[in-house]
């Protein structure tokens, strides 16, 4: 196969599409009174994001494109362009698409870049497009690597990547409740991304999925979301700004701060860049597993039901207990 | 597609919403009682117990006085924000008192208060 070979830019080609849907969401929640919720500052926030996400890819994408090409001339195998291949290539890049998200919610590294896609405390069609700007940094890309080494092309599997962030765009919003039981078994539904984007205790970790939900049954991170606990948007502890600036680096910032903090040995540096959000090495603050419990420890009633399946153990213990 | 088209949908794209969100009445900050405080501090800090709440006049901030310690509840457009009152530093704004966490996602807040209050909420801020 020629290394010429193209695929049409799908997100860029989309945002006609992205602009007049968000009209129509809002026409709707307008109307009807019920749906979801729009603010000015939060939406251009998001918005502006999205932007950048796109400059930084245009920017910084030669990185990864460099690195998959760089893979493309070392493996011999080609599994050629027909739509079976790329058909297979979608449904393997959507369970690349898990892990990278899994990680991202357990590895501050990567929480840095993932967290502004889920600092908006609103849940509507322009959340979906709050976008992180930092996404090379996390070297992320190398969970492609096996992808390319098996023989599909780095622009078949970008095109695919591009395709799986279109198709998680209409999910964003409250507008719609759940679909026919088939698809809400099989597809990432805007019911299950809802859940994903919850700070509940309960809601905390779940629901990773891109395109197929069942990455997340396979896997044990499925919750479904509960009629009686509506989600709560936004982040365990909110941020205070609509500054895109603020928005796209503040983890990354606060990582640095802890990482250089005096007086702490090289595990503990390691835990605040590498550790899941929420380590800390005096247990000052709490991981989701640690919120998770306390949270069973107000609702004892609560053990065993969807999303308190393995509570990790309280934050209680003492600080050298912790581990990375 | 041609940079400058996709410029021009991107930007004309952005300051449309935001006309048409700011015109329907979108940018109204939220209005706080002394209830929706209690709740949303709980939302924000399960594990606190409030002792008690003393609101800024327009109703975009209240102190929070909980047993662990101080705390500020703002409002960030429709939603709030909360931080206790543990690492930050103000300053008296001729609008009220100007409180800056030590946080690179939550800089800054101008709580707008008169001269009675201003006085109430430092003595409340003063740590025990
Ligand atoms: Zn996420
Ligand atoms: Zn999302």
């Amino acid at each position: 196969m020629s290394d010429q070979i193209t695929y049409p830019d799908v997100v860029q080609w989309a945002i006609p599409f992205f602009i007049a849907a968000i009209l129509a969401e809002f026409a709707w929640i307008a109307i009807k009174g019920r749906g979801g919720r729009y603010e000015t500052r939060d939406a251009v926030t998001s918005l502006i994001m999205g932007a950048g996400n796109v400059a930084s890819g245009i920017l910084l994408g030669f990185v990864a494109w460099a690195f998959f090409m760089w893979l493309w001339a070392l493996t011999p195998l080609d599994l050629g362009t027909s739509v079976w291949v790329v058909a297979l290539c979608f449904v393997l890049d959507d369970l690349r698409y898990y892990w990278v998200h899994r990680f991202g919610h357990r590895i501050r590294w990567v929480w840095a870049s993932h967290v502004n896609h889920h600092s908006s405390q609103h849940y509507n069609l322009t959340t979906a497009l709050r976008q992180t700007w930092t996404y090379t940094f996390t070297f992320m890309m190398v969970v492609r690597a096996p992808l390319i080494l098996l023989g599909f092309h780095p622009a078949m599997v970008l095109f695919c990547g591009g395709l799986n962030l279109i198709y998680q765009f209409w999910i964003h919003t409250e507008a719609i409740g759940r679909m026919p039981r088939w698809f809400e078994a099989v597809m990432n539904t805007p019911s299950h991304h809802r859940v994903h984007h919850g700070r509940n205790a309960r809601y905390l970790d779940c629901n990773y999925a891109g395109v197929f939900i069942v990455w997340d049954k396979l896997f044990g991170t499925f919750v479904p979301e509960q009629e009686d606990e509506p989600v709560d948007y936004g982040l365990v502890h909110n941020i205070g700004t609509f500054n895109p600036l603020r928005v796209a680096f503040h983890e990354w910032v606060a990582i640095f701060r802890d990482v250089l903090r005096p007086g702490l040995t090289l595990r503990q540096r390691l835990g605040y860049a590498f550790g899941p959000p929420g380590y800390s090495h005096d247990g000052s603050r709490d991981t989701s597993g640690q919120i998770k419990a306390r949270h069973l420890a107000r609702h004892p009633e609560l053990r065993g039901t969807a999303g308190f399946g393995q509570p990790d153990r309280p934050s209680a213990r003492p600080a050298e207990e912790q581990t990375l | 597609m041609p940079l400058e088209v996709m410029l021009a949908l991107v930007i004309g794209g952005i300051a449309g919403i935001a006309l048409l969100l700011h015109l329907s009445g979108r940018s109204n900050q939220r209005v706080l009682t002394p209830e929706i405080a209690r709740e949303e501090w709980r939302r924000h800090f399960p594990d606190d117990m409030i002792v008690d709440v003393t609101l800024a006049h327009d109703g975009h901030a209240a102190l929070m006085r909980t047993e662990t310690g101080p705390g500020l509840l703002w409002a960030l457009g429709a939603d709030t924000v909360a931080r206790h009152l543990m690492d930050f530093d103000w300053l008296d704004h001729p609008k009220g008192l100007e409180i800056f966490f030590h946080d690179f996602g939550a800089p800054r807040v101008l709580v707008r208060l008169d001269e009675t209050e201003r006085r109430h909420w430092r003595h409340l801020m003063e740590p025990a």
